[in-house]
C-alpha cells in the first residue's frame, strides 16, 4: 500500500476525531441535564430521562442515525449530513453518559452533600460545585471507555454519507481493489486514536486521584 | 435576666420504621457553654444531634435555634407545621457542623473547602473569601497546608480544616458529631485542643463524643443518653461525681482508656 | 397503522419474518460462539504460558480497539484476497454475507466476552482460592468446583449487557448485505419512500427485544442472588 493512500486515510481520520470530539462534548452537557432529570423528584422529568436513556441505549446506533437523518428534513430542519450525524452521535452518547453519571451520583458519599447543606449551599449550588465534579471524578474510567466507544461508533456515520475514516477506507478499497491493507490500515489508525484517548483518560484519573480541580 | 438557651429541643421523637430511637427528648444547650452528649452506641445521641441540625427530620417535637424554630413550628391550631426552605436555610446559617467523617470535598484544596461557602453562599469575592479562609486555617494551625488536597492531609489535619470551614461562616453555635471517633489515637489530641481553645472563646458548642476526659474537663453540661432517653444531666461533678447512677458506672467501665480512669 | 398490519400480513411479511429470523440466528449463534471462544481465551490467558497470554492480549486489544464495521468490511471484502496455498490449489476466504457476518460477530464477541470472564476470574476473592488449596483441591478441581460456580453469579450482569450489545450489532451487518431484519425493512422503506416510518418501526422492534432481554436477565440475576457473597 502506498504512502499516498495512507496519507488520505490519516487525513480522513481527522474528521473522525472532529466528529467524535464534538459529539462527546455535546453529549456530556446533554447527559448532565438528562441525569439531573432522572434523579429529580419531579415525576415527569425522571420518566422523561429514563425513557430517553432506555431508547438510545436500547436501539442500534445505526438505526438512530438513519432515523435522524431522514426525520430532520421532514420536521423542517434541513441540516447537512455532518450535522445530522453529530446530532445522532451526541444523543446516543448522552444516554450512555447519563447512565454512567447516574451511577456516579449515587456513589457520591452522602456526607459530602450533608456538609454542603450545613454550609448553606443551595440544591443547585451543591449539584454544580460538589455532586457533579465528584461524580465525574468517580466515573472517569467509564467515561473514557465511552469516549472510545464513540470513536468506534463514528464509523457508522459513513452510512449517511459523511466523509471520515471508514468512508475513505471503503472508497479506496473498492477503487484500488486492495481491501486487506486498506481496512487493516484504517483499523490501525482507529487503534492508535483509541490508545491516545485511553492515555488521556489514565492521566485524568491520576490527576483526579490527587484531587486536582 | 437569663438569655434563652442557644438550642432548645422539646419532645423530640425519632422513629425509623418501627424502631423508636429517640423517645421524647427535652434538651437545653446554654449559650456560651459546652454541652456534651454522652452515652453507649445506639443511645441516640448522634441521631439527636442530626435532628437538631435538621439532617434528619424528627418524627415529632420542636427545635429552636437561638430562639427561632428550625424546620417545624407550632401552627395556629397547635399542630406541627413544616417551615419553608428559605426559613430553614436562614436558621441553619447560625449553626456550624463538624462531622465524624470530616466530609471535606475531595476535589478542592483545604483553602478551597474553607472558602467555598463564602463565595457561593455569602457572595464574597474569591480574593476576600480566600483571605478570610487563610485566617481561619491559621487559627487551627494549618495555614501552611492551605494548598493541599484532603487526600494529602492526615485525619487530624482534615478534621481541623473541617472545623475551620464551619467557623468561617461565623456561626453562633457549633455542633460536633463524634469529631474524633474516626481518628487514630495519636491524632485526637490536635483536634481536641482546637475544640478546647474554641470553647475558651465562649462559643456555644454541642458535642457528641466518646472522649470522657474531654467532656469532664471542658464540658460545662453533661447529658447522658441511654436507649433514646436522657438518663442523667448536669455539671460534670453532678454526673460523674459519686454516688453515680449505676448505668454510668457501667458505661465508664468500658472507657478507661478515654481518660475516664481519673474519674473512677 | 393499518398500513403497518398490511405490510406484515402482505407479501412483504415473509421477507420481514425471514429477516427477523436471520437476526435472531446471527445474534444467538454469534453470542454463543463469542462466549465460548471468549471463555477459552480467558482461561488460556490465565492458566497458559506467558507468550500465549501476550498473543491473545494483542488479539483482544485489536478487536476491542477497532470498529465492528471495519472488521466486517475486512472479512467480507478482504476475505477473498486472503488465500493459502498456490495457484490452482489456493483456498481463499470467500464468504457469503451471512457467513462473513456470523464469523465477524463471533470474533467481535469473543474479544469482549474474554475480557468479561477475565474480570470475573479476578473478582473472586483470593481467600476463596487459598481456602480451596488448603483443603487439598488441585488447580483443575479448584477451577471446576469453586471458581467457575462463583464466577457465574459475578459475570451474569455483564453477560446480559454484552448479549444485548450483540443484538444491536447485528443491524450493522445489513451494510455488508446480510439479509437480516434491517436489510429487509430497508428494501421496503426504499421502495415505498417510507424511510422515517420504517426506521421508527425497526427502532421499536429492537427496543422491545432489548427490553425483553433485559427483563430476563434481571429475573435470572434475582434467581441466582442467593449465591452472592455473604457480607463479612
Amino acid at each position: 500500500m502506498s504512502w499516498e493512500l495512507f496519507r488520505l486515510l490519516v487525513e480522513a481520520s481527522g474528521f473522525t476525531i472532529l466528529y467524535s470530539a464534538a459529539s462527546i462534548v455535546l453529549g456530556f452537557f446533554l447527559s448532565a441535564a438528562v441525569c439531573a432529570g432522572m434523579l429529580s423528584q419531579n415525576r415527569a422529568a425522571s420518566t422523561a430521562g429514563r425513557l430517553f436513556v432506555s431508547f438510545f441505549r436500547g436501539t442500534p446506533l445505526l438505526i438512530q442515525l438513519l432515523l435522524i437523518y431522514y426525520l430532520l428534513p421532514q420536521i423542517g430542519l434541513n441540516v447537512s449530513s455532518s450535522v445530522a450525524a453529530i446530532i445522532g452521535l451526541s444523543l446516543c452518547t448522552a444516554a450512555y453518559q447519563a447512565e454512567i453519571l447516574r451511577g456516579g451520583f449515587q456513589s457520591v458519599p452522602r456526607g459530602l452533600v450533608e456538609a454542603a447543606d450545613m454550609c448553606g449551599l443551595s440544591a443547585l449550588a451543591t449539584f454544580r460545585r460538589i455532586r457533579l465534579p465528584v461524580a465525574v471524578r468517580l466515573t472517569l474510567p467509564a467515561l473514557t471507555s465511552e469516549a472510545i466507544m464513540i470513536i468506534k461508533s463514528s464509523s457508522l456515520i459513513s452510512v449517511v454519507g459523511v466523509v471520515e475514516l471508514t468512508t475513505m477506507a471503503k472508497d479506496l478499497a473498492s477503487s484500488t481493489y486492495q481491501p486487506l491493507p486498506i481496512f487493516a490500515a484504517a483499523g490501525l489508525i482507529y487503534l492508535i486514536i483509541n490508545l491516545v484517548v485511553a492515555g488521556f483518560g489514565l492521566t485524568a484519573e491520576r490527576a483526579a486521584r490527587r484531587g486536582h480541580a | 435576666m437569663s438569655l434563652a438557651p442557644a438550642i432548645r429541643a422539646r419532645g423530640v421523637v425519632k422513629r425509623f420504621g418501627q424502631t423508636e430511637v429517640l423517645t421524647g427528648i427535652d434538651l437545653d444547650a446554654p449559650r456560651g457553654e459546652v454541652t456534651c452528649l454522652l452515652g453507649p452506641s445506639g443511645s441516640g445521641k448522634s441521631t439527636l444531634l442530626r435532628c437538631i441540625a435538621l439532617l434528619e427530620e424528627a418524627t415529632d417535637g420542636l427545635i429552636e435555634i437561638d430562639g427561632e424554630p428550625l424546620g417545624f413550628a407550632l401552627g395556629p391550631n397547635g399542630e406541627r407545621m413544616r417551615l419553608p426552605a428559605a426559613s430553614i436555610r436562614q436558621v441553619r446559617s447560625k449553626i456550624g457542623m463538624v462531622f465524624q467523617q470530616f466530609n471535606l470535598w475531595p476535589h478542592m484544596t483545604a483553602l478551597g473547602n474553607v472558602s467555598e461557602a463564602l463565595v457561593t453562599v455569602r457572595g464574597m469575592s474569591r480574593k476576600d473569601a480566600e483571605a478570610k479562609a487563610m485566617a481561619e486555617l491559621d487559627k487551627v494551625g494549618l495555614a501552611k497546608r492551605a494548598g493541599h488536597y484532603p487526600s494529602e492531609l492526615s485525619g487530624g489535619q482534615q478534621q481541623r480544616v473541617a472545623i475551620a470551614r464551619a467557623l468561617a461562616l461565623e456561626p453562633k453555635i457549633m455542633l460536633f458529631d463524634e469529631p474524633t471517633s474516626s481518628l487514630d489515637p495519636e491524632l485526637t489530641g490536635e483536634v481536641l485542643n482546637v475544640m478546647r481553645s474554641l470553647a475558651g472563646t465562649g462559643m456555644t458548642m454541642l458535642v457528641v463524643t466518646h472522649e470522657i476526659g474531654f467532656a469532664a474537663s471542658v464540658g460545662s453540661k453533661i447529658v447522658f443518653l441511654d436507649h433514646g432517653k436522657i438518663l442523667v444531666e448536669g455539671t460534670p461533678d453532678t454526673v460523674f461525681g459519686k454516688p453515680r447512677h449505676p448505668r454510668i458506672d457501667q458505661f465508664l467501665d468500658t472507657y478507661l482508656d478515654r481518660g475516664a480512669a481519673g474519674l473512677l | 397503522m393499518t398500513s403497518l398490519l398490511g405490510y406484515v400480513t402482505g407479501p412483504d411479511g415473509l421477507n420481514i419474518l425471514s429477516g427477523l429470523i436471520n437476526t435472531i440466528i446471527l445474534w444467538l449463534v454469534g453470542s454463543a460462539f463469542g462466549a465460548v471462544i471468549g471463555f477459552l481465551i480467558a482461561v488460556a490467558r490465565r492458566y497458559g504460558p506467558r507468550p500465549l497470554d501476550l498473543l491473545l492480549l494483542g488479539y483482544v486489544e485489536v478487536i476491542r480497539g477497532t470498529p465492528f464495521l471495519v472488521q466486517a468490511y475486512l472479512l467480507y471484502f478482504g476475505g477473498p484476497y486472503l488465500c493459502a496455498g498456490f495457484g490452482e490449489t489456493s483456498v481463499c476466504l470467500t464468504l457469503d454475507p451471512f457467513a462473513a457476518g456470523l464469523l465477524g460477530l463471533s470474533i467481535y464477541g469473543s474479544a469482549y466476552y474474554s475480557e468479561l470472564f477475565r474480570t470475573g476470574f479476578d473478582a473472586i476473592p483470593r481467600g476463596h482460592i487459598e481456602a480451596a488449596t488448603t483443603v487439598g483441591l488441585d488447580r483443575l478441581q479448584t477451577l471446576r468446583r469453586i471458581i467457575l460456580p462463583e464466577m457465574t453469579m459475578l459475570v451474569l450482569p455483564s453477560m446480559v449487557n454484552m448479549t444485548i450489545l450483540m443484538l444491536k450489532e447485528t443491524a450493522v451487518l445489513s451494510i455488508i448485505s446480510v439479509k437480516e431484519l434491517k436489510f429487509q425493512v430497508d428494501i421496503i422503506g426504499n421502495r415505498d419512500y417510507a424511510f422515517v416510518e420504517s426506521f421508527t418501526i425497526l427502532a421499536l422492534v429492537y427496543w422491545a427485544l432489548v427490553e425483553i432481554c433485559g427483563a430476563l436477565g434481571r429475573a435470572a440475576e434475582a434467581r441466582l442472588s442467593r449465591y452472592r457473597f455473604a457480607h463479612s
